[in-house]
């Protein structure tokens, strides 16, 4: 008679998926069944028919090649958003004061390296479910929330009354460091505002404005500030000027 | 991709671009498509790669293999089979055994792996993928499950269903002879 039960331990045993115990025991049914010690003979020359119709095939050279090149390929090409953003003729660099007025200057390296950086944030939280790790329109919700999570507590404040609501904070990575990044909309565009301490060494100066994206970057006193947004430049000016005046009224009461 | 991410690639998905091609040509049974449908597989490897978070040459497997199963599928659903023919006459094979073997034997051979490839072709997709990936890849039960996307209990039953097809096929073709 046969052992249904048995022959799947057969077959998990004949795959390496039998438990060591359940093995010993299997040998010992063997022992004694004959139906059973016929059907893992027949299972043993099923595996070895099958080798043989089916051979474990090599990769043919010519499709080693293709994808060799794919992989020097994609080694050499940026992703797509960078392409757009490098495609960029026009590459307006410049910087804002404290006080809002921008200048055109040159870009130099450190802070192109940021400015990618940032890019890369910003399209990254805009792919679904990215955007934020706190959801809220109220500064009171999204600054706390940023209590604990770093080590320097962001200025939040919401804009609604203004046209640029708050949405929402994450925690983001950004120039080697952890940073937070506040979300805030205008109509259907997202805005992000990545902060953090200012740092002393130097005072970057290259904020970019390059095809599709809009990186805007300035520094006060206490902390670094990248913009990112596909926003016009008119009204992330605009934008940013708002940013500017809650930075220095929360530094009012401090002298 | 970042130079250090195109060292990962190289040693995590690479060392299986051959169970990579061995399975595309097993599920879309054609030379040519098996070798688009790696080469696709592997740009998507390549594009999320970032999201693959494994360092090691087994990790990998599952990984790529999913992916290559995936495109296969999809490939067979968008292409159709476009194969009216069994497996063709493969060369080495052949010709290993021809090596100094008695011709009976030869042709009793050839007869029973005629009538395992019809068996396995007829084999439904489901069915094929596991045997093709237990028995020609040596992926475990979990790794079948992984790359199937499916527990492991479905993976032994699968690979129960389709080995009492392929064993019934067998002893057919071994009667056959007999009579």
């Amino acid at each position: 008679m046969s052992h249904p039960h048995v022959e799947m331990q057969i077959d998990l045993s004949l795959d390496g998926e039998l438990a060591e115990d359940e093995t010993a025991l299997l040998e010992a049914h063997l022992a004694e069944c004959a139906a059973c010690r016929r059907f893992r003979e027949a299972r043993l020359a099923l595996r070895s028919a099958i080798v043989t119709a089916m051979p474990r095939l090599e990769v043919p050279d010519r499709l080693r090649a293709r994808v060799r090149a794919d992989l020097r390929t994609s080694g050499r090409r940026m992703p797509v958003w960078r392409q757009a953003a490098l495609a960029a003729t026009l590459v307006l660099v410049a910087s804002a004061s404290a006080l809002g007025g921008w200048r055109v200057g040159t870009a130099h390296m450190a802070s192109t390296v940021l400015a990618d950086e940032v890019l890369a944030s910003h399209v990254r939280s805009l792919m679904p479910g990215h955007l934020s790790d706190v959801t809220s329109t109220d500064q009171h919700t999204v600054k706390p929330w940023f209590d604990g999570r770093l080590d320097f507590s962001p200025p939040v404040t919401d804009f609604s009354g203004r046209g640029y609501p708050l949405l929402g904070g994450r925690l983001d990575y950004v120039g080697g460091r952890p940073v937070a990044a506040l979300v805030y909309g205008r109509r259907k565009h997202v805005i992000n505002v990545f902060v953090w301490p200012a740092e002393k060494a130097k005072s970057l100066s290259a904020p970019t404005t390059r095809q599709g994206y809009r990186v805007l970057h300035w520094q006060t006193p206490e902390y670094s500030y990248w913009v990112a947004s596909d926003l016009g430049l008119s009204e992330l000016t605009d934008f940013v000027r708002l940013l500017q005046l809650g930075d220095s009224a929360a530094a009012a009461p401090n002298p | 991709m970042e130079p250090s991410e195109l060292e990962r690639f190289e040693a995590v998905v690479l060392p299986h671009l051959s169970a990579a091609y061995g399975l595309a040509r097993h599920l879309t049974r054609d030379d040519a498509d098996a070798e688009d449908v790696v080469q696709e597989s592997l740009l998507r490897a390549m594009k999320y790669f970032g999201g693959f978070r494994g360092t090691g040459a087994t990790e990998g497997r599952a990984w790529v293999l999913a992916i290559v199963r995936n495109m296969s599928h999809t490939w067979r659903s968008r292409h159709g089979s476009k194969r009216t023919t069994t497996i063709q006459f493969d060369e080495t094979v052949h010709s290993e055994a021809a090596g100094g073997e008695h011709p009976g034997a030869m042709l009793e051979r050839e007869a029973t792996r005629t009538a395992l490839e019809q068996a396995i072709d007829a084999l439904s997709p489901d069915l094929r993928e596991v045997i093709v990936l237990r028995e020609v890849e040596g992926l475990s039960y979990k790794e079948i499950g992984d790359v199937v996307g499916v527990p492991v209990g479905t993976v032994m039953s699968r690979l129960s269903r389709a080995r009492g097809r392929l064993q019934r096929a067998l002893t057919e073709a071994d009667q056959g002879r007999r009579q």
